[in-house]
């Protein structure tokens, strides 16, 4: 089959592919490993014809800043609170869906709805709904005509309202918010996931527990997650990569300030330091590409922490 | 453990609402004594697999009843009837160890039923031994041979000593040989054990070796219960009669005028007490006697010496198989050249069947010669 | 605000019943829990009789065992552990009870679910349809005091409002433009790649491969800072529908999945349409690309969506009135409330219309979502089975 014809054809084929990939993502590579060991480098002077020294200045900046590690520290926080406990539902769900029969379609339809939505056009309905209106929030007497429905049902179980996300509202109230929102959105893909991966398990397994009258936790624990355990890796890793590179459901519910209004920043995560670096009048590329990298070093190394944990405890 | 089923049916709704239902299983009666090993034997789709099921409590009867001694269990799920079923892929866990596949069952227990770990490690241990697999007790089941995992899965379904054991197609996962081995195996365990033990096989062979009881199902309906020898020198009806030896039964169209069969021109058989009609007839192909002088002509293919016996091929017009088989004595000298061979046979080795209903039409001497094998147990 | 606990919407009340429901049989359950702890030794492990086991050994087998009934659950063990007679109408009872609590647990707790996941999509519906007073009970609603589950007066005004003042209908252009260009020119390109990768010999190829995958490990945000460089100071495009098409042509996973899709097409017919004298486009076109639809549908969808919720990128090299797209366009506009003069109330944020814009955007992707849930879902999950 290899004849130079098709030599040259397979190359005219891939061309688009290798000329784009060189352009946005080799060279991107590689100019920002570049940058971010230039000192202080901006595009502006770099085009001004200025030179810089080679240094890690860029890290030693990104690393003490106070902001950055706020950032770091909301990324972390969002990433080890919602990823158990989005992977820890859906299993629950998708392990409950899988055992019934009515209504199976309708809610895994349901339940996979919020995969197809805008992450900040649903942002701001959740800001909406955790919003209260009125006037003079943050001053001793504020004026509030309406807590927001999320407070209003809260309150039927007799909680007082609370000041979720505007001004002066507390931090652990807005993380709280940005968890419960984060949860939301990432369980339609961990579900159709697992459920996918449950629906894979021979049920013979499951008949044999029964056969031998296994209880349903103990057909839980000891048979259906190490079953399902390549597919809870997968859920998990991806979780974690998906949570450190979380952004837009912030902006979503905060806005680019990435807090509530007189706290602006206060929920600023490394995707966003990164951009907010890139998106203000004077752009610092070479403290976003210091970020970027640190924040991919964090990513691979969570990674492959993962994958080793998961390859001693998964059953493939 | 006794078991007993009673008018037990299994109706499956049709795929669509206009798709017609069927009937799985078709008013099974049957009762199995204590201790004993039956086999549930018929061609796949004949309802023995949703048998086997339905006395697991896997599967729900649509009417009839299914008892364990006295005890009504239908309604009963199976963890709670005392069951041991081994599957036909043996379903072990692969994420556990063989020892802890085997200690799965005990653990469930509850309350006053718990065992003790090491009443549970102990019973263990004894019902590997019993299989003989002691020695490979922290393998995974992945690192086992099929008749390995085989065996694997039967101590699985011992270790809680079952009132009933049940064993779904056990060998069809095996190779030829690994199959007459767990054979042995298998007898040799509910022997034992003397546990109540129901099996499911499609291969006649199977079941006529290990059984101590032989169930032979078609489309739902039992066609006969009986001891394999029984069953097999006297099958109640066509069905029977083909599905089970090897090689197959010949069977031909005849009839019969005047007490006397006829296949073809040839005047066979005397069949006293028969009426005259048209019939099926099957011959063993050990029923044939080679016989220079014989009153049964066929034409002569080709003759395969087999050592201790030696097969004779030949064709008849009115056979219903392409050829006939029939097995003689090795000592008999055969004109390999010839173009035709005659044959006397053995009256107790042919059946004859009504041609509407199949069913087996007795005639003389195959009565005496059922007797030897008597259909009291 | 405490007379928010004074409830009288029909909504909130369903809400509370569901809730109570859900505590109360909880309860149930704990309880029967309970009973079965204090009671369970009874029903479980009632000895009526104890089983009779009659040693059934004839032979000793060659290696010597002589195991019966009674050596494999030892005397002392004989009544534990061994599977007996029960209470068969008590286990019977207890089985149903069992079965259909757990059901309804099972629904109660996913309807749970599907109500908070429709939940804010219910809200974000209903808010779009009152008006500002409604909402924020302010004005003629004063005196009431619970918020409406179901708008008073239907106001379809907030969606003209809402497309006024968002702009939503360059915002729509904008974005179905650079979306259903951005898919095709992608879809050309993850083809003819995943045809050479999946038919086509040539030196080199699986080395290339590997590095296409291996840039998928690397986080996107890394190639945004020099793209956003390249794009605007070296190409020129800032500002340009270019440079919102051209950076995200190619995806490697795409390319992976059509890939993998193509190399389950046999190699026969490959050779039969060769034997024909079909070209190797023609074979693509004709057979190829036919067998692999499903998957090329997933892909366009997938890629369709991408452009509709992309906005980092956006944000970042064509933010200006001409070419903004949806989403960012949708995060910028403030939506307040007018005065009763025409002039804005910088500090009210009028909810009911923002929702409405918030709705406008999202009915498309729900649109495609009901029509082509089916391989919305397979192209998603299999994305799962790449790891």
């Amino acid at each position: 089959m290899v004849d130079g014809k098709k030599q040259w054809k397979a190359w005219l084929y891939l061309s688009p592919v290798i000329l784009l990939t060189l352009v946005f993502t080799v060279w991107p590579i590689i100019n920002t490993v570049r940058i971010a060991f230039l000192d202080d480098y901006t595009l502006m002077d770099d085009v001004g014809g200025m030179t810089f020294s080679v240094g890690v200045y860029n890290f030693e900046k990104v690393i003490n800043y106070p902001e950055f590690l706020t950032c770091l520290k909301n990324t972390l926080l969002l990433t080890v609170i919602t990823v158990p406990i989005s992977t820890f539902l859906a299993l629950l769900i998708a392990v409950c869906l899988n055992s019934i029969k009515a209504l199976n379609r309708l809610l895994q339809t349901i339940y996979f709805l919020p995969y197809v939505t805008n992450t900040i056009a649903i942002g701001i309905v959740f800001s909406t709904m955790f919003s209260m209106v009125g006037t003079g929030f943050g001053g001793a007497n504020p004026y509030i005509s309406t807590a927001g429905i999320i407070n209003n049902i809260i309150g039927v179980f007799g909680i007082e309202p609370v000041n979720w996300v505007n001004t002066g509202s507390t931090y652990w109230a807005n993380m709280f918010v940005m968890c419960v929102y984060i949860i939301w959105n990432a369980l339609p893909f961990k579900i159709l996931i697992l459920l996918g991966g449950l629906q894979s398990v021979n049920k013979q397994y499951y008949d044999a527990a029964k056969v031998d009258g296994t209880s349903r936790v103990r057909t839980f624990f000891r048979i259906t997650v190490p079953m399902l355990s390549p597919m809870l890796a997968y859920v998990v890793i991806t979780g974690f990569i998906g949570g450190f590179k979380e952004y837009s459901s912030i902006v979503g519910v905060f806005g680019e300030e990435m807090g509530p209004a007189g706290n602006e920043g206060a929920l600023n995560t490394m995707v966003g330091f990164i951009n907010r670096n890139l998106m203000s009048g004077s752009p610092r590329e070479g403290i976003a590409s210091a970020g970027a990298i640190l924040l991919f070093i964090i990513i691979f190394a969570v990674t492959m922490l993962n994958m080793y944990v998961s390859k001693k405890r998964v059953h493939y | 453990m006794k078991v007993v089923l009673k008018e037990l049916t299994k109706i499956f709704p049709g795929r669509t609402k206009k798709a017609p239902e069927v009937v799985a299983v078709n008013k099974f009666d049957f009762e199995i004594p204590d201790g004993k090993l039956v086999g549930l034997l018929g061609p796949s789709g004949c309802g023995k697999s949703t048998t086997l099921y339905m006395i697991c409590g896997l599967q729900k009867p649509s009417s009839g009843k299914i008892f364990f001694g006295d005890d009504d269990v239908t309604e009963l799920s199976p963890e709670n009837r005392g069951v041991g079923l081994v599957f036909q892929n043996y379903a072990l866990y692969p994420h556990m160890t063989v020892k802890q596949n085997i200690l799965f069952p005990l653990q469930n227990f509850k309350g006053a039923d718990r065992l003790s770990k090491s009443e549970m490690l102990e019973r263990a241990y004894n019902v590997a031994k019993l299989v003989q697999i002691d020695d490979l007790m922290d393998r995974k089941p992945s690192e086992l041979s099929g008749g390995q995992q085989q065996r694997v899965a039967i101590a699985r379904a011992l270790v809680k000593m079952p009132r009933v054991l049940l064993l779904d197609e056990p060998l069809s996962n095996l190779d030829a040989r690994l199959r007459l081995q767990t054979r042995e195996e298998i007898k040799r365990i509910q022997r034992e054990t003397g546990i109540t033990t129901v099996f499911v096989t499609h291969d006649q062979e199977e079941a006529m070796s290990i059984s101590d009881i032989i169930v032979v199902m078609k489309l739902g309906v039992v066609q006969q219960i009986d001891k394999p020898q029984t069953v097999y020198e006297d099958p109640v009806n066509l069905f029977v009669a083909k599905f089970l030896g090897t090689p197959p039964i010949n069977v031909f169209e005849g009839y019969v005028s005047g007490g006397k069969l006829f296949i073809g021109e040839d005047r066979v058989l005397d069949v006293d007490g028969v009426e005259d009609q048209d019939v099926f007839v099957g011959i063993r192909p050990e029923g044939f006697i080679y016989d220079e002088k014989g009153p049964f002509h066929c034409a002569l293919r080709n003759v395969e010496v087999m050592g201790r016996d030696v097969s004779i091929v030949s064709t008849n017009g009115a056979s219903l198989n392409p050829i006939i088989r029939s097995i003689v004595d090795a000592d008999n000298k055969i004109d390999v050249s010839a173009e035709k061979v005659s044959f006397t046979l053995k009256p107790h080795k042919v059946f004859i069947f009504n041609k509407e209903t199949e069913e087996r039409i007795r005639f003389g001497k195959s009565e005496q010669n059922s007797q030897t094998s008597s259909k009291e147990d | 605000m405490t007379n928010l606990l004074s409830l009288s919407q029909g909504g909130m009340v369903a809400l509370l019943v569901i809730f109570g429901v859900v505590i109360l049989l909880e309860l149930c359950y704990i309880g029967y829990l309970c009973y079965l702890r204090a009671t369970g030794r009874k029903h479980f492990s009632l000895r009526r009789e104890r089983q009779t086991v009659t040693p059934r050994v004839e032979t000793q087998t060659d290696d010597g065992f002589a195991l019966t009934t009674e050596s494999l659950g030892d005397t002392k063990a004989l009544g534990k552990g061994v599977m007996k007679e029960r209470n068969i109408e008590t286990v019977k009872k207890v089985q149903k009870v069992t079965k259909i609590i757990v059901k309804i647990l099972i629904y109660i707790f996913l309807i749970a679910v599907a109500i908070s996941v429709l939940f804010p999509f219910y809200w974000m519906i209903i808010s779009s349809l009152k008006s500002y007073d409604e909402y924020a009970l302010e004005g003629d609603f004063a005196s009431r005091v619970s918020p409406t589950f179901f708008p008073q007066t239907i106001l379809w005004s907030n969606y003209a409002e809402a497309f006024s003042t968002a702009n939503l209908g360059t915002l729509f252009l904008n974005t179905v433009f650079v979306g259903i260009v951005s898919t095709i020119l992608s879809l050309i390109i993850t083809v003819l790649a995943a045809f050479a990768f999946a038919r086509l010999q040539f030196r080199g190829k699986n080395v290339l491969f590997a590095a296409l995958l291996a840039t998928m490990m690397i986080p996107g945000e890394l190639f945004t800072i020099t793209n956003y460089g390249t794009v605007t100071n070296i190409l020129g495009w800032g500002n340009t529908y270019t440079a919102l098409i051209v950076p995200f042509l190619v995806s490697v996973f795409y390319i992976y999945l059509l890939r993998q899709n193509f190399l389950q097409i046999p190699d026969e017919l490959y050779y039969a349409a060769k034997v024909d004298g079909t070209s190797d486009l023609k074979y693509l076109w004709k057979v190829m690309i036919p067998l692999a639809l499903p998957t090329i549908i997933s892909i366009t969808i997938l890629k369709m969506m991408g452009s509709w919720n992309s906005y980092i990128w956006p944000r970042l090299v064509a933010n200006d009135d001409l070419h903004q797209l949806i989403t960012n366009g949708l995060r910028d506009t403030q939506f307040n409330v007018y005065l009763p003069d025409g002039s804005i109330d910088q500090d009210k944020i009028n909810y009911p219309v923002q929702m409405a814009a918030v709705t406008l955007v999202s009915i498309p992707l729900f649109l495609v979502f009901i029509f082509l849930r089916k391989y919305i879902m397979k192209g998603v999950s299999r994305s799962g089975l790449k790891g």
